[in-house]
């Protein structure tokens, strides 16, 4: 269980700034964080595994805080936190087996890491790993050759090789098209329940979040302003959540029609 | 703060005033500092043509060249492996510079001052001025010629690694971070083959660069094909000296293509 306890963090701007933030994520479930832009989405997933360092406050993962972990407990942290991205964010003049095979690097030697010396298992691993995500015809590809959609799931099958407790996923699919992204929503739902794991999205599309999360946090310049089972979230919760912003309006008015 | 709406029309009329402006404002520049040197236009055009009937009378080779043409290939070759040698050695020390000085990758603020400074103290020094510098010290050798473009391509290398970096997506660098990988392994795993082709463009554009540079080291320091030129052209056999910076010519724009070959190879 992910259990994020009064997060603080200010930036010289107002915007993007977390205020006492306080919710939970379960194994098993997708959560989904919802808010109008520059409300602190980005900032709150990226607290959770460090990547941008907050004030004060308690991240506990199973109980453990990652924000108590020295730099070598951190990659040890950061090994079972799988990322995935908007912009997908592989190395992309590689192939996509070497990029899933990235999601080993915490759990390596500085050298092996360096030098890409992957066990036989890790390789095996790696392009079964592909093949889970549809795409081990595609793994001796440059990743710039394929597809956003396609690029999406080697992230998710980088994020896989972590064998992680949890997958933080960034607006994941804001640059996808609507086949695209229920490919993606589809297998990070798969993944919540087959496997276990924490799912904790980043969305902007409250219809994605209606369909697929179980779980939904709503996020309103920097505070919590809803927490609760998805069943429950209606259109005052919406108001509340998109309130005076111009976003806010384009989602409501979308909803209505 | 809102004015009131500009016409297309004379948003156009003050785009082409802001041009017309600066046009005359260079025509200035131009009148001014030819001026200043007493530099005469007119009569100076007038004077090409006699001038070029001059070098095409002199320096075309004739046959009587092509006895000329085993030491001046020998010297060539010599010159063409200096450039390289001096390119590939000073482009592995600018790697590790650049790594250490790039904004995403510097592990210290203080690393990227010192190595941008001294990036740019070596590059500002002119190439002939290391020649010069360096012949006390080394004499009248290959290897004089060797430290010369080393320094210099050493200099514009890191300063060209280091941005090609610095323009690298830092996500893409974070998202490697995010798996927990180190230092080293976000270094060559993320940065070193996202900059591979980049980087590689740039080694081959020095060395094309350096056949040409080095010509004229080799005029001061005395070797290679640059030494062979001063004297023949000294010792006025013109023919011979066209002949040479006809081979120069050539081996340039080979080199060119071969190098836009490899380019699109690797891109």
């Amino acid at each position: 269980m992910l259990k994020v306890i009064q997060l603080d963090k200010t930036y010289g701007s107002n915007k993007h700034s977390l205020k006492n933030v306080n919710f939970t994520a379960q194994p098993g479930e997708v959560t989904a964080i919802i808010g109008p832009s520059g409300a602190g989405k980005t900032t709150i997933l990226r607290s959770i595994n460090q990547l941008i360092r907050d004030d004060s406050g308690q991240i506990l993962l199973d109980g453990q805080d990652i924000r108590q972990a020295n730099k070598a407990g951190l990659r040890k942290i950061r090994h079972h936190i799988g990322m995935i991205f908007q912009n997908y964010n592989l190395i992309s003049p590689l192939t996509a087996l070497e990029n899933v095979l990235h999601g080993r690097l915490g759990a390596k030697s500085t050298v092996a890491g360096m030098l890409g010396l992957y066990s036989n298992e890790e390789k095996t691993e790696a392009l079964e790993l592909l093949d889970e995500v549809g795409l081990k015809e595609y793994a001796y590809q440059r990743c710039d050759q394929l597809s956003g959609g396609q690029q999406q799931r080697v992230g998710i099958a980088r994020a896989l090789m972590q064998h992680p407790k949890m997958i933080l996923c960034d607006e994941p699919i804001a640059s996808l098209d609507p086949k695209s992204t229920k490919i993606v929503m589809d297998i990070l739902r798969r993944l919540a329940k087959d496997k276990q794991l924490i799912i904790l999205i980043n969305l902007h599309q409250v219809d994605i979040a209606m369909e697929y999360a179980d779980h939904v946090v709503g996020i309103n310049s920097g505070a919590i302003v809803f927490e609760g089972a998805t069943k429950t979230v209606d259109d005052d919760v919406l108001q509340k959540i998109y309130r005076q912003t111009d976003d806010a309006k384009t989602v409501v008015s979308a909803n209505e029609n | 703060m809102k004015t009131s709406f500009q016409s297309p029309q004379q948003f156009f009329r003050q785009r082409r005033l802001r041009l017309s402006v600066v046009l005359i404002i260079l025509i200035g520049i131009y009148v001014t500092s030819m001026a200043l040197v007493n530099f005469q236009t007119w009569t100076s055009i007038a004077k090409i043509p006699a001038g070029l009937i001059w070098l095409f009378h002199n320096f075309i080779p004739t046959e009587r060249s092509i006895s000329y043409l085993g030491p001046i290939l020998y010297q060539l070759w010599r010159t063409l492996l200096v450039s390289i040698s001096s390119t590939i050695v000073a482009s592995l020390f600018a790697l590790i510079f650049a790594i250490l000085g790039a904004k995403t990758t510097t592990p210290s603020p203080v690393f990227r001052i010192v190595i941008r400074f001294g990036a740019s103290l070596l590059r500002n020094i002119p190439v002939v001025a290391w020649a010069m510098i360096l012949l006390f010290s080394f004499k009248q050798s290959d290897f004089t010629g060797f430290l010369a473009l080393f320094f210099m391509t050493l200099g514009y290398l890191t300063r060209a690694f280091t941005e090609t970096i610095e323009d690298l997506d830092a996500e893409k660098l974070q998202a490697l971070q995010a798996v927990g990988a180190n230092y080293f392994q976000c270094v060559f795993c993320g940065v070193l083959p996202e900059a591979a082709s980049t980087l590689t463009s740039w080694v081959l554009y020095m060395i094309e660069n350096n056949l040409r540079d080095a010509t004229l080291v080799g005029l001061l320091t005395g070797t290679g094909v640059g030494f062979l030129f001063d004297y023949y052209f000294k010792s006025f056999r013109y023919d011979a000296a066209g002949l040479i910076v006809l081979l120069i010519a050539i081996l340039v724009i080979l080199l060119e293509l071969t190098s836009t070959q490899i380019r699109r190879a690797i891109a």
